[in-house]
């Protein structure tokens, strides 16, 4: 038995697929872009703290920052627009529409969420099992939802900042007002998330400890499998599709990139939202 | 001169005599040769320069050869050049040898100047042989120069130099200017070549700039807080006026700050309204179009405009002039410099019927709806913006209880953690459940 480092590559039994190339990739830019904007965007709402000041300066001033937060919106337009349009095409092939509305494999809310909600609270306190989720466990539709969510809130008022002269035209003045605080409130709320409860919720906890690193190299062990969605694993097993999904260990390349950049990411992360905090408490 | 002085007066009595006695050629002739030779006569007198010009002669004689050398060459072009020795020395024209002693006052000829400059600081300090008197400026009253020659230590381009002999003298600067309140001045000379008008003056020659005596006077040099000072508040805008004529135009008539001093408004904290120096200091001034200014300024008028800077800050602008960028709306850009006057006020350039054009400095198509933006919102003030209260308060709302939920959550997680192991380590099973 060999314990890696990360935890999606830790046990026994053959390496099962867990994401296409497609969705990697995308995560891949949902990362470059979100570090671009908070490091370029963070600055203006601690301005006043020596560390924002020192941050616009290191990416190369506020026009160079507004140039960046500029590119990683169209990058972030882009991989939301591009997730939308392959799930309208996979639904428009797929020969079983129904399993992307309901069931373990749909992000849709579902009652067995709130039975899942319920009975980790129950854990929580020793008072049931751990919870044994399927595909998708209610902290994975958080993010994923809250995602939507975000990019719309922040798109769209992102876009009434970008173009005030346009928008100025139909809308009175104070929507940029209104648009700067939901935009830099939102903002926050998706860095505090993402930064905090996200990297908790699949790398941090105890058990994954200290990075899973299956989302960059789309794959992870069967015992990961078992250990992380069990109800999924037996699912597979029932439907005889697991044999289907096994994949061949990642290369020792891929799998050492993975390593670096998802504790790249995650070191990067922390300490922003240690700044943030430290500006929250220390500044306020 | 010992003979000379009779021998010019007898000389000229005999002249009046043959004119009155109908000699004119003779009287004439004798005219023409006095006036150049005598009366007229430039320089050092004849007979004083058979010692005073005699370099080797003096230093056998004492230790102020230096001082007591005076030749045509010095006086010749200088602004003391018509005056004889004797117009300043008198008493020296009674004998040889003579003993030393003072001169006649400068002020025997230069009237209204001893009268300023007794009234000034510097003559405070004359007893304590610190006085600066009209030699310490003037330099040697032999080669002495009008301000106007560029040798004269009072020249433009040499004031702060001569300024600084004292000003910037640790001694003098550790004796008289101890206090608080003489912080500014403990520096100014060194400071002031820092300044617009000091780079004005040192880097670009450009003599028209201000330098010490432009603000302080030349002989009545009193400190700011003396009332009748030319640097104190009362009348600091009449003295930056004398140059910045267009900017004190504008200051006097009907600007907010302008009009508050005249009227001596005062805050509920004793503050007066500002004045020039207020904004611009007085040995710390910038150019206005770096940014430095642009920075420092906004800070500036947040001392006194305190929640105005606070709702300014909340805003891009703000945001991007508190990370230290000057390319935002800063509030000179919005309120003007000096001609900022309140909202109401149909002049100003922030009065609604104004703002289309105010805002057309800097953004393109700007529309009577797109004016609608608060450019000092508090979206905390639900009474005076409830169209940013409302928006404001649900996004935080959202962000303290899904932050703090899931924060929660994550930390339960810990702790379903830790009693799934105790209960394991009860069972005293020794694989780990988790691969």
């Amino acid at each position: 038995m060999t314990r890696k480092l990360a935890s999606s590559d830790r046990g026994e039994g053959p390496y099962v697929w867990r994401f296409s190339r497609l969705e990697r990739s995308l995560h891949v830019m949902v990362i470059v872009s979100f570090f671009g904007l908070v490091i370029t965007g963070t600055p203006l709402l601690y301005a006043h703290t020596p560390w924002a000041r020192s941050m616009i300066r290191l990416v190369g001033g506020f026009q160079a920052a507004a140039v960046i937060h500029r590119v990683c919106a169209v990058m972030t337009f882009a991989y939301f627009f591009i997730h939308v349009g392959s799930l309208a095409y996979r639904i428009s092939r797929s020969t079983n529409r129904v399993a992307f509305f309901w069931g373990p494999d749909s992000m849709v809310a579902q009652p067995q969420d709130l039975r899942d909600f319920a009975q980790t609270f129950k854990w929580f306190f020793g008072k049931a099992p751990r919870p044994r989720f399927d595909r998708f466990s209610y902290m994975d539709k958080l993010d994923y939802w809250g995602e939507f969510w975000g990019i719309a809130i922040i798109g769209s008022s992102g876009l009434v900042l970008w173009f005030p002269e346009f928008f100025g035209r139909f809308m009175p003045g104070w929507m940029f007002n209104v648009a700067t605080i939901v935009h830099g409130i939102e903002a926050l709320l998706a860095t505090g998330i993402i930064f905090t409860i996200h990297f908790f919720n699949v790398n941090l906890r105890p058990e994954k400890f200290p990075i899973d690193v299956s989302m960059f190299t789309g794959r992870g062990t069967v015992d990961y499998l078992k250990a992380e969605r069990p109800r999924e694993y037996e699912r597979l097993v029932a439907e005889q599709r697991l044999e289907a999904l096994i994949a061949p260990p990642p290369s020792r390349a891929a799998y050492l990139w993975s390593v670096s950049l998802g504790l790249v990411g995650l070191t990067l992360g922390v300490v922003l939202i240690g700044l943030i905090l430290w500006a929250i408490i220390w500044h306020a | 001169m010992v003979a000379g002085r009779p021998f010019v007066q007898n000389h000229l009595r005999l002249l009046r005599l043959l004119r009155v006695l109908g000699l004119p050629l003779i009287g004439l002739a004798s005219v023409a040769a006095d006036v150049a030779t005598v009366l007229g006569q430039s320089g050092i007198t004849v007979s004083c320069s058979k010692c005073h010009a005699d370099a080797a002669f003096l230093s056998r004689h004492g230790p102020r050869a230096d001082a007591l050398y005076v030749t045509d060459t010095l006086l010749q072009d200088g602004a003391h050049a018509t005056l004889r020795c004797l117009d300043c020395h008198p008493e020296l024209g009674d004998g040889y040898p003579h003993s030393p002693s003072d001169p006649a006052p400068c002020r025997q000829c230069h009237v209204p100047e001893g009268a300023e400059w007794e009234a000034s600081i510097h003559a405070v300090e004359e007893a304590a042989g610190d006085a600066a008197t009209c030699l310490s400026c003037h330099g040697s009253p032999h080669a002495t120069y009008g301000s106007d020659d560029r040798r004269a230590p009072t020249h433009a381009l040499n004031v702060a130099t001569t300024c600084g002999q004292c000003h910037s003298d640790p001694r003098i600067i550790g004796t008289y200017f101890t206090g608080p309140e003489d912080a500014q001045a403990r520096s100014a000379v060194g400071d002031y070549h820092q300044t617009v008008h000091g780079s004005a003056m040192s880097a670009a020659g450009l003599i028209i700039s201000a330098t010490c005596n432009d603000c302080h006077e030349s002989h009545r040099v009193l400190p700011a807080k003396a009332s009748s000072s030319s640097v104190n508040r009362q009348h600091i805008a009449g003295t930056c006026g004398a140059c910045h004529v267009g900017v004190l135009e504008i200051y006097e008539s009907g600007s907010a700050h302008g009009s508050a001093f005249q009227t001596g408004l005062r805050t509920p904290e004793g503050l007066n309204a500002p004045a020039c120096v207020d904004c611009h200091s007085a040995h710390q001034i910038v150019r206005t179009d770096e940014m430095e200014w642009f920075l420092g300024t906004s800070v500036k008028c947040g001392a006194c405009h305190a929640e105005l800077w606070e709702t300014y800050l909340d805003t891009y602008h703000g945001q991007v002039t508190n990370l230290g960028f000057g390319l935002t709306a800063k509030c000179s850009d919005c309120h003007t410099p000096h001609n900022m006057r309140p909202a109401s006020d149909p002049a100003s350039s922030v009065h609604p019927a104004n703002l289309v054009a105010t805002c057309s400095r800097c953004h393109a198509q700007v529309t009577a709806s797109y004016v609608k933006y608060y450019a000092h919102g508090d979206p905390r003030d639900r009474k005076r913006f409830p169209v940013l209260f409302w928006p404001w308060l649900f996004m935080t709302t959202l962000l303290v209880s899904v932050w703090s939920f899931f924060g929660v959550h994550s930390l339960l997680w810990l702790n379903g953690i830790r009693l799934e192991r105790r209960k394991r380590g009860r069972q005293s099973d020794p694989r780990s459940s988790t691969p």
